[in-house]
């Protein structure tokens, strides 16, 4: 078991908390580093996909983790972020300035569905994010002459100041560094007053409000930053799939988004990792899986989205925080072993509240 | 400056320039919700310096008041005047900033935070978020956080909360959470304390620490209180002056003893006399 003796409130602040972390963390980018010389390069593509889905998560996760507010537009966001990218890049814009453009504009989208959102919560939010990625949809559908519609668009790979990033491990680093950057944005933001003006939201409106908190621009800032930043993921997802077309950025897509946080963890950036890596990963962990099964088994049709719902079911009834949650619980174990009590967790409740009474 | 000593300083100011003029007033105001009055033009004043107690029955209208002044209810007529200037118009999110916090019946604490992000979040109206730079976390950020956390150990150390600095409220008993709450209104600096029922739920020792607190809040903070409390015999330990309502109107206004022996505030507490 670790005690940490502080000394100084920066000890409260600071990124690594302690000479642990930064090794654990260094162990991480170190393996992250290596991976493309280690891996095939079908597995360094998944990779990629798992960091773009972790971009958006985290995204997804300040919206709902820390501000409160349900979302089932974020497919939507991915989908502005990713076709203004792919239209610009066809016009001829360097992708250095098409990238952070597709993220503002899905910025710009969120903060127009904030607008009207401002006065919704819980289940009526949700309804109404459903409501806004039907109508991206729909126009991505008809603007024929920009999205050209349901014949798709391709898309060729990201070209840094020159250089084409066509290859996967290529790709794999600029998604791993997009990745580290949104992170770190949102560890600082969480630690800032605007991070905790968003907790207050999200636990209590009312005291938040008396506190101060100006919560029309909060909950606007939010909607803005989470929908920057699964714009940003957007863009990366249109090069990772090389031909985007209406279908890719669909309803199916939101929700995979929401589930990838709930099953994560709400409420921690560990938690959209974690999830990114279950939504991710598990599809393929199956597929592997499949050679090892009894042939009964192995061919039987919606094995995939049978057991990924099985394993959803059981986490949300038996692990309301999520992944991250029971990550904790196991470190606790170790830490405090012998002396571990389940009681500890004990009084947990989940974070997503459906309505609030004011 | 620290929230203890730029409160002193209001203190010595205070007196130098003469306590007891109005710091709050609120000139008949009313509010109806549908068709009931729920507030009916209720006038009062409070003093610099003082603690103003308000009582009644159930549904008399306290919290109302309360909800008012903080600005969450529009009163459909009326004034608030704080410190010589109409705060009738301003929005519910700058009330903490002009000097005025406060606490709630039913405890409205953030419950998935730990004590010390929760009072962090009670210097709100004290800092300066911009976005960018917390994007970045730039030094000037880092001192801002310093200077808050600074502020906010004042606080601790006063309450005597340094046990539960880093747990979660919801694994907190409700007597802490209250105190944390009280903590938590007075990380902003405010120089008017609304505390809604401060000792509701809590026992007798407990409502006697409250006590302690109020009157300690009041004379070495220099914190004029406004408080709703049903406990009378609370009421009449610390409170200067006491509002009695009901539905919504004033029924005596005076000091405790005289609002107590008040007919009108007997009658409405024990019913009409059964001649």
């Amino acid at each position: 078991m670790r005690i940490l003796f502080k000394t100084s409130y920066l000890d409260d602040i600071r990124l690594f908390r302690h000479g642990g972390n930064i090794f654990w963390y260094g162990l991480l980018a170190v393996c992250l580093l290596l991976a493309p010389a280690v891996l095939r390069e079908f597995y360094v593509g998944e990779l990629s996909q798992v960091f773009i889905l972790a971009i958006a998560g985290v995204g997804l996760m300040l919206l709902i983790g820390y501000t409160g507010l349900a979302s089932l537009g974020h497919g939507a966001f991915m989908g502005i972020g990713a076709y203004v990218n792919t239209y610009l890049i066809t016009k001829g814009v360097p992708f250095v300035v098409s990238f952070p453009v597709a993220g503002l504009a899905a910025l710009a989208a969120g903060v127009a569905v904030a607008l009207p959102a401002n006065r919704m919560t819980g289940i009526y939010l949700a309804i109404a994010t459903l409501a806004f990625s039907q109508i991206v949809e729909q126009v991505v559908v008809r603007w024929e002459s920009v999205t050209r519609g349901f014949q798709g668009m391709p898309v060729p790979p990201p070209d840094l100041f020159g250089h084409r990033l066509a290859t996967a491990w290529e790709f794999y680093y600029l998604c791993l560094v997009v990745l580290v950057v949104v992170v770190l944005g949102a560890i600082n933001l969480t630690r800032s007053p605007t991070g905790r003006a968003m907790v207050a939201i999200r636990d209590s409106e009312i005291s938040a409000q008396s506190l101060g908190v100006n919560l029309v621009r909060y909950k606007t800032i939010a909607f803005a930053i989470s929908a920057f930043i699964t714009g940003l993921a957007g863009a990366l997802f249109a090069h990772k799939l090389k031909f985007i077309s209406p279908d890719a950025f669909n309803i199916i897509l939101s929700i995979q988004l929401l589930l990838m946080v709930v099953v994560g963890g709400l409420g921690s950036i560990h938690g959209a990792i974690f999830g990114a890596i279950f939504v991710g990963g598990l599809p393929q962990a199956i597929a592997l899986m499949r050679d090892y099964l009894p042939g009964a088994i192995a061919k039987t049709p919606g094995l995939e989205p049978g057991l990924f719902g099985l394993v959803m079911i059981l986490i949300v009834l038996f692990e309301p925080l999520g992944i991250y949650g029971r990550w904790l619980k196991i470190k606790a174990y170790f830490d405090y072993f012998p002396l571990y009590r389940r009681a500890t967790f004990k009084r947990q409740r989940s974070y997503l509240k459906t309505e609030r009474v004011r | 400056m620290s929230v203890i000593e730029a409160n002193r300083g209001a203190v010595v100011a205070g007196a130098r320039e003469g306590a007891g003029r109005p710091l709050f007033e609120a000139r008949d105001i009313s509010i109806s919700f549908g068709g009931i009055r729920a507030v009916d033009g209720v006038t009062f004043d409070v003093r610099e310096g003082e603690i103003f107690a308000i009582v009644g029955p159930n549904g008399a209208g306290k919290s109302t008041i309360f909800n008012l002044i903080s600005r969450i209810y529009e009163p459909t007529g009326g004034r608030l005047i704080f410190q010589g200037t109409d705060i009738t118009n301003v929005p519910p999110h700058m009330i903490a900033g002009r000097g005025i916090a406060r606490t709630f019946q039913n405890i409205e604490l953030f419950e998935h935070a730990t004590v010390l992000d929760n009072l962090l979040i009670g210097r709100h109206c004290r800092s300066h978020p911009n976005i960018l730079k917390e994007l970045l976390f730039t030094r000037g950020v880092v001192e801002e956080e310093l200077r808050n956390r600074a502020a906010v150990e004042e606080v601790i150390d006063f309450l005597a909360l340094a046990n539960y600095r880093e747990q979660r409220i919801s694994g907190l008993p409700y007597g802490v959470r209250k105190v944390v709450e009280l903590a938590r209104a007075l990380c902003a600096e405010p120089k008017l304390l609304l505390l809604d029922e401060p000792a509701s739920g809590l026992n007798t020792e407990e409502t006697e620490e409250v006590a302690f607190w109020i009157e300690d809040i009041n004379k070495d903070l220099g914190i004029t209180v406004i408080m709703i409390e049903h406990d009378m015999s609370l009421v009449s330990a610390v409170s200067n002056r006491v509002l009695a309502l009901n539905n919504g109107r004033t029924l005596a206004l005076g000091s405790p003893s005289e609002v107590q022996s008040d007919p009108a505030v007997i009658e409405a507490y024990l019913g009409g006399d059964a001649e």
